[in-house]
């Protein structure tokens, strides 16, 4: 094992004809960690993970796995990698262990092993006692099948795309949980569009939107910085004439209310501590909250993505 | 080559547990069975046509064994033909389209593995059917006609057989190159009709592979063959197509 990152991807682009599905992504995923990799639909994952398993070509830039380009390193990087497409398509006439085993030997593993791996593989999924043949599976029971020949060549690098988004709750827990144990072992990276999902196991996460990663970080990091933009005040009256005046200040980015309360989603936090009491005042309303919140990964999300819109100003009321 | 040799142990047992073992084999003994029957009671059928019509009289020689592998090789030489093309036009779009190939090529299996067990795949398959319904017609042959030599049906037989590989190679480049089943289809049956076409011309009858079907009714009369440049140019244009179609299936993005 080298020092480089597991997975290392350099201003990545690929292009469909003059649609840009990735604009010079860059990314450095850190062995043994679990990596989230959000994105609304369309952002360009799927065509991220197609690139990194070597089933399409980059139309410039350099991604790596464990060191390897994997536009040119074929079976050296493949034999490393477990894979789950967001779709998957299997052989409708195999049973579940026939097909966890077809995945074995194709990586070569001795059939002793491969026969307990596959057991333990299907325990795990839920699959051991299921007979029949997979063209009668729910997508559920393919997700699940999908991780289980995922995971048949014990792989140090683990790519995911929408593991979870066939999955039942009691389902989606379990693979979570699966995902999460192997933290330290072998490097996940998943692709998803579930926030709680990114927000229960991952370490990092990227966010991609329109085929630019518009944020790279920790999540304990991304949820700080989300924080401090973010505050709550609670006023005793009708806020109305309050939202209509705070509206026009330039610092406001967002205003959403619930009843007596407000959210407010600022640029200059400063400038929002000071005028804020002013202008609550000035509107005859007594302060009886105003805080700091701290922010959703999917407020975070949502802010990042709509940042990428032309600004403007939204006031979101809850249906009453 | 555990990736080529697993994939294609998968490729066979397909055929074994699922339709594609009904398919080609089924139709060769169809009219491995039927071929020999047929040339029996063709002289009867036209006896009884031509009873009903006055003032018409069909003559027929007695029918021979030679009668009955005549139908057994025109069977093979058109139904069969088409059915090669249809059932080989998904060889590998097919697998393109159900998402099983990302299934495959995301294991330690090159593309060039990937297609040559199938060419591999559909050419056992088709042998083996070969030989069989082959054996088959022999059989009934001797038993209707009295008289069955080996010696012409089994050379007829052969050349047949590699006009069919060549086109299994042919289907195999086209369901590469397309995405969609149909598309291949299409671009298969055109081959077939092309090839018909051009055989019309005696200069590529005798010098391409166009020509092995009159190679193979020759191989029939006892006649001598002329097989050389036939032979050697099916040879030649199967490599050359095998070749495409692991280089076109290389540069496709799944």
């Amino acid at each position: 094992m080298t020092d480089a990152p597991a997975i290392e991807i350099t201003r990545l682009v690929k292009k469909f004809g003059d649609t840009f599905a990735l604009d010079g992504i860059e990314l450095a995923v850190p062995h043994g960690s679990v990596f989230g990799f959000l994105g609304p639909n369309g952002a360009g994952k799927t065509t991220a993970l197609r690139i990194l398993t070597g089933l399409a070509r980059p139309t410039a830039g350099v991604a790596r796995i464990l060191g390897a380009d994997v536009s040119t390193a074929g079976n050296v990087v493949r034999s490393q990698i477990g894979y789950l497409p967001d779709v998957p398509g299997f052989y409708p006439w195999m049973t579940a262990l026939e097909l966890v085993e077809y995945a074995g030997r194709l990586f070569g593993i001795r059939p002793t092993i491969l026969r307990e791996r596959a057991g333990s593989l299907l325990e795990m999924a839920g699959l051991s006692a299921v007979r029949s043949k997979v063209g009668g599976f729910s997508r559920g029971m393919k997700q699940r099948l999908g991780i289980a020949q995922a995971l048949i060549n014990a792989p140090s690098v683990l790519l995911l795309d929408e593991p979870t988004s066939a999955l039942d709750p009691i389902g989606r827990r379990e693979v979570l949980e699966m995902i999460a144990s192997l933290r330290g072992r072998t490097t996940v990276f998943f692709s998803t569009h579930i926030l709680a999902d990114v927000e229960r196991v991952c370490d990092t996460v990227a966010i991609l939107d329109r085929g630019k990663v518009v944020a790279n970080a920790p999540i304990a990091e991304l949820k700080r910085r989300a924080a401090v933009d973010r505050l709550v005040i609670e006023v005793d009256g009708n806020p109305a004439t309050l939202i209509s005046e705070i509206e026009k200040r330039p610092w406001v980015r967002v205003v959403e209310r619930s009843g007596e309360q407000i959210t407010l989603g600022v640029t200059d936090l400063q400038s929002a501590q000071r005028e804020l009491p002013v202008a609550i005042g000035a509107a005859g309303l007594g302060l009886k909250r105003f805080e700091g919140a701290e922010k959703s990964l999917e407020d975070m999300f949502v802010e990042l993505v709509r940042n990428a819109e032309p600004p403007s100003r939204r006031v979101a009321e809850p249906p009453r | 080559m555990s990736g080529f040799s697993t994939f294609l142990a998968k490729e066979f047992t397909e055929i074994r547990k699922t339709w594609r073992i009904w398919v080609i084999p089924g139709m060769l003994l169809f009219f491995a069975i039927t071929s020999p029957i047929i040339a029996d009671l063709t002289p009867a059928i036209m006896a009884s046509v031509s009873k009903g019509q006055p003032g018409v009289v069909v003559t027929m020689p007695p029918p021979t064994w030679r009668d009955s592998y005549a139908q057994f090789l025109k069977s093979l030489s058109q139904m069969v033909l088409i059915a090669v093309v249809i059932t080989g036009a998904g060889a590998v779009s097919g697998e393109r389209s159900s998402g099983t190939a990302v299934l495959t090529l995301t294991k330690p299996v090159s593309r060039a593995s990937f297609v040559l067990a199938k060419i591999v795949s559909q050419a056992g398959l088709l042998v083996a059917a070969t030989v069989l319904s082959t054996a088959v017609c022999l059989v009934l042959t001797m038993s209707i006609f009295g008289a069955a030599p080996l010696g012409p049906l089994v050379a007829s037989v052969s050349i047949w057989t590699i006009d069919a590989l060549l086109m299994i190679v042919v289907m195999t480049l086209f369901s590469a190159g397309f995405a969609a089943r149909g598309a291949s289809a299409g671009a298969g049956l055109g081959f077939f009709f092309l090839t018909l076409l051009i055989s019309i011309w005696p200069p590529a009858t005798r010098y391409s592979f166009v020509g092995l079907t009159s190679v193979s009714g020759r191989a029939l009369m006892q006649q001598p063959m002329g097989a050389f440049w036939p032979v050697a140019t099916a040879l030649v244009a199967g490599v050359l197509c095998a070749w495409g179609a692991v280089r076109v299936f290389e540069r496709q993005e799944i």
